[in-house]
């Protein structure tokens, strides 16, 4: 551990806060050679985050401690000076951010920023040169017409390019050291694995040595040397890529393995259902009028739902997968009303319910709730779990007064929350407990479907895995039927009787999930299917070397 | 744009249509004496008030009326009620010291406003920041006469530095014309500066903790550069939509600090001619104030859609 290039020894953060001190990180030691990828793994909280900002100084809150040490080669730097400092950042030391929309100032053009960077550096180069630079790393990152797109605006981009122009930008430098924090986590799954690919050949053409900080296994997988594992600040295991994943020392990093869902292992059977329909979809038709603009008028309207036709059994579970844009979310809300549809028919029960009344449409509702991604921005702040819980049944006039309160503590208990939960602020509980108190909301007016968006994408690994089976679990005692949304193919497969492919507004593929996972027929199935990384190094390798890639 | 703009013309003209029809309506609800009563003076013959009546057009229909005044506002055949006088004469007299007022003193308040505030942001939670804020806090607070009768007893009255009113124009003798509107600048700008330097301060304070300024932090920016380039840049747009409405609002007449000053602008011609209630000029420099705001609106969504690459015209931003 003596050649490293970058060493950390005994990294400790501390941030002073109302409640007492909280030790972000907690003694964190490790070498990162030339050449190599490290990732740090850990689940939100674990700390991996800010070891990585704290390794370029950018954990500037007041109240944080931070003691240890950082050397880059000879320089150390915890406590350097902010010369220093901005001497090694971006130029020795780069780093690139998980989400590239936010990361990027939107009021500025890519390519001045790119300049920008490098100016702060080589205040010799001018202006033209820089540009001229600029062109070349977005052309070197795999940006076509890199000389059009050099003057375009973050926004201008799509999510896949911006992460590329990030890099671009990071490369700008030639950097001897580049940290990623979680770079692919806000992507496509498609697009996640281009960018994978980018990093791993940047890594292999320049040696550039990478930290690579996630929360995903696959994404491990498919790029690492090496792994540390991260949990409440302490790095828990640490070892070469198969020794972390094929012989786990620590119960924690065995446990979360054991917790992904891997959607190239089989789910249990679960039992045929040969029930009668529960809701039927037929030519749904939804379209946006296009944005008026001075040439653009008479624009072709967005197609967000072209056309999708499904039938949902009473019981079942259907997956619908696609990535951002393909108009998931548009069928959802249509399904429950939500939205009009501009043509098509949406049948519950066989009711139509397409073009209904909004007072027509009351009565309806409860038997068909929604559960969404974000279970801190879909629970009111103001309200505690038990209201929360609570409303739904006393809006529609089913109890009041102390047996309001008996009924909302029932449902919390069938979510595994207990009598304790009812008083807390939606702030009080962790990420897994919101989604509960989302779930028992959903279920307080017995409702016969639930449109699951997303439902676990916001949540930890370990948690992932519990929500998906408190889902079942209610499925079977409740006979709920579920259309369960989710960019996530694995998770997908994990949890359903049958799987939708939704791409541009309709759906590609649809049947048994086995099916369409294993033989899929649709190109784009395959596609998406071939995204997915796999949290296993060598059937990573071995498909790697199938396409041709190494 | 050039859709966006017509529309925006149409718009306004709806706009300036329907503050006059409401200015219009409520003076005749209120219960103020009749015009022509007023007009013919104390103990008038009633064959002295008819006539009046009829010459002025009182007895006919309010939809009639109505047009007759705008038709009049807008060929500038206007006359006011009291004295007799040529109103939009006397709006156009008022355009040199109104503007004088408004224009200095914007320039005042965006500089110390974006100053203090960036002072405040910058060093937030620091000694300099707590000064600031209750500096900017009092200057809120303070009604505007409250501080114009302040700086006029130390400023006029106790040392006879400045001058205590009166505008004299800027091609008569510029230095005289910035004497007399020292005054009315600082009055004028004091709660502006206030209002400016809070927005500013929250606003950098939120662009602080975005993404992009760990971005440019992590390239290796100077701090200045990050504050200047990447904090102040995002932070500015709210501040120009505000700066429009407000400034648009007062090229309209500042009425309170006009009045103090006796600058003779519109706003004190506005506040004289509510007094009298004198129906002619009260349409003439509301109709006159809104086609500033509604400029001003169009001209702040402009420059919106310079400032942040993100907005395009005519589409409903945000």
């Amino acid at each position: 551990m003596s050649e490293g290039l970058l060493s950390v020894r005994d990294l400790r953060v501390g941030f002073a806060t109302e409640g007492g001190a909280v030790r972000a990180v907690d003694g964190v030691s490790f070498d990162l050679a030339p050449g190599e990828v490290l990732a740090i793994v850990g689940e939100s909280g674990s700390g991996k985050s800010v070891t990585a900002q704290t390794i370029l100084g950018l954990t500037r809150s007041p109240n944080a401690r931070i003691e240890g040490s950082v050397r880059l080669g000879e320089t150390e730097l915890l406590g350097a000076d902010e010369a220093t400092m901005r001497g090694v950042r971006g130029n020795r030391v780069a780093m690139i951010f998980q989400d590239p929309m936010t990361s990027f100032n939107p009021v500025h053009r890519i390519g001045a920023q790119i300049v920008e960077a490098i100016r702060a550096h080589r205040g010799e180069v001018s202006k033209q040169e820089a540009r001229q630079r600029a062109i070349e790393l977005l052309d070197s990152v795999g940006i076509p017409d890199p000389r059009r797109r050099v003057d375009s605006y973050p926004h201008e981009l799509s999510g896949g390019m911006r992460q590329r122009a990030m890099i671009a930008m990071a490369l700008a430098l030639e950097p001897e050291v580049l940290i990623a924090d979680e770079p692919t986590t806000a992507l496509d799954v498609t697009v996640q694995a281009q960018i994978l690919r980018l990093l791993g050949r940047l890594n292999r053409e320049r040696g550039l040595a990478t930290i690579l900080i996630t929360h995903d296994f696959g994404v491990v997988a498919e790029v690492a040397d090496r792994v540390l594992v991260m949990h409440e600040g302490e790095i828990v295991e640490r070892g070469s890529l198969d020794d972390v994943f094929y012989s786990p020392a620590d119960p924690y990093t065995r446990a979360l393995l054991g917790a992904v869902v891997r959607l190239d292992q089989a789910p249990p059977l679960r039992a045929a259902r040969e029930a009668e329909s529960l809701l039927e979809v037929r030519e749904l038709v939804k379209h946006y009028p296009a944005r008026g603009g001075l040439l653009r008028r008479g624009a072709d309207p967005v197609r967000a739902v072209d056309g999708v036709g499904f039938e949902l059994r009473r019981g079942e579970t259907l997956g619908l997968v696609g990535e951002s844009g393909s108009g998931k979310s548009t069928l959802c809300r249509a399904v429950l009303g939500l939205i009009e549809p501009t043509a098509g028919s949406v049948r519950f029960e066989g009711c139509e319910i397409a073009g209904l009344s909004r007072r027509r449409m009351r009565p309806l509702r409860r038997e068909m709730q929604m559960v969404f991604q974000d279970p801190y921005a879909s629970l009111n702040p103001r309200r505690r779990a038990g209201q929360i819980v609570a409303e739904p049944l006393r809006l529609q006039g089913e109890a009041g007064g102390g047996e309001l309160r008996g009924r909302a503590l029932e449902l919390l208990g069938r979510v595994g929350l207990g009598a304790e939960h009812y008083d807390r602020f939606p702030h009080e509980l962790s990420g897994g407990q919101r989604q509960r108190v989302g779930i028992a909301r959903a279920l307080a007016l017995r409702p016969k479907l639930i449109v699951a968006d997303e439902p676990v994408s916001a949540l930890d690994v370990s948690i992932r895995a519990q929500i998906l089976d408190l889902l079942a679990e209610l499925q079977g005692d409740f006979g709920l039927t579920y259309l369960f949304v989710a960019h996530d193919i694995g998770v997908v497969r994990h949890v359903s009787d049958r799987i939708a492919v939704m791409h541009e507004g309709r759906i590609v593929e649809i049947g048994p999930a086995d099916e369409v996972c294993e033989r899929p027929r649709d190109a784009y199935t395959e596609e998406l299917l071939a995204a997915v990384p796999v949290p296993d190094p060598r059937l990573a390798r071995e498909r790697r070397q199938n396409v041709g890639l190494e | 744009m050039g859709r966006f703009v017509v529309r925006r013309l149409a718009g306004m003209i709806a706009v300036l249509f329907a503050v006059s029809v409401l200015t219009f309506l409520i003076f005749n609800v209120i219960p103020s004496s009749d015009p022509a009563e007023r007009m013919a003076g104390k103990n008038a013959t009633p064959q002295l008030v008819a006539s009046i009546t009829e010459e002025w057009g009182f007895d006919e229909s309010l939809p009639q009326q109505y047009l007759t005044m705008m038709k009049k506002i807008f060929s500038g055949e206007v006359i006011s009620y009291e004295g007799r006088e040529d109103v939009d004469e006397r709006i156009l007299e008022g355009i040199g010291p109104t503007f004088s007022l408004c224009i200095g003193a914007a320039v005042l308040w965006m500089f110390f406003g974006v100053l203090f505030g960036y002072l405040s942001a910058t060093r937030a939670g620091g000694l300099l920041d707590r000064v600031l804020t209750i500096v900017a806090v009092a200057g809120i607070s303070m009604p505007v006469f409250l501080i114009g009768e302040i700086l006029l007893v130390y400023l006029t009255y106790k040392t006879g530095l400045l001058p205590s009113g009166g505008y004299v124009e800027f091609a008569e003798s510029p230095l005289e014309w910035a004497e007399h509107l020292i005054l009315p600048w600082v009055t004028l700008a004091i709660v502006y500066v206030g209002i400016y330097s809070r927005v500013l301060r929250s606003n950098m304070l939120d662009a602080m903790n975005e993404d992009y300024v760990r971005t440019a932090r992590a390239k290796g920016l100077s701090e200045r550069r990050v504050m200047s380039r990447h904090v102040m840049r995002n932070s500015l747009v709210p501040i120009v939509t505000l700066f429009g409405l407000d400034f648009g609002a007062l090229l309209g007449g500042a009425i309170v600090v006009e009045a103090i000053f006796s600058l003779n602008g519109i706003g004190e011609y506005a506040y004289i001619s509510l007094i009298n209630t004198d129906l002619p000029p009260i349409m003439a420099i509301t109709l006159f104030g809104a086609f500033f705001v509604v400029l001003f609106n169009t001209l702040v969504d402009v420059a919106y859609a310079y400032l942040d690459p993100r907005v395009k015209l005519g589409e409903s931003a945000r």
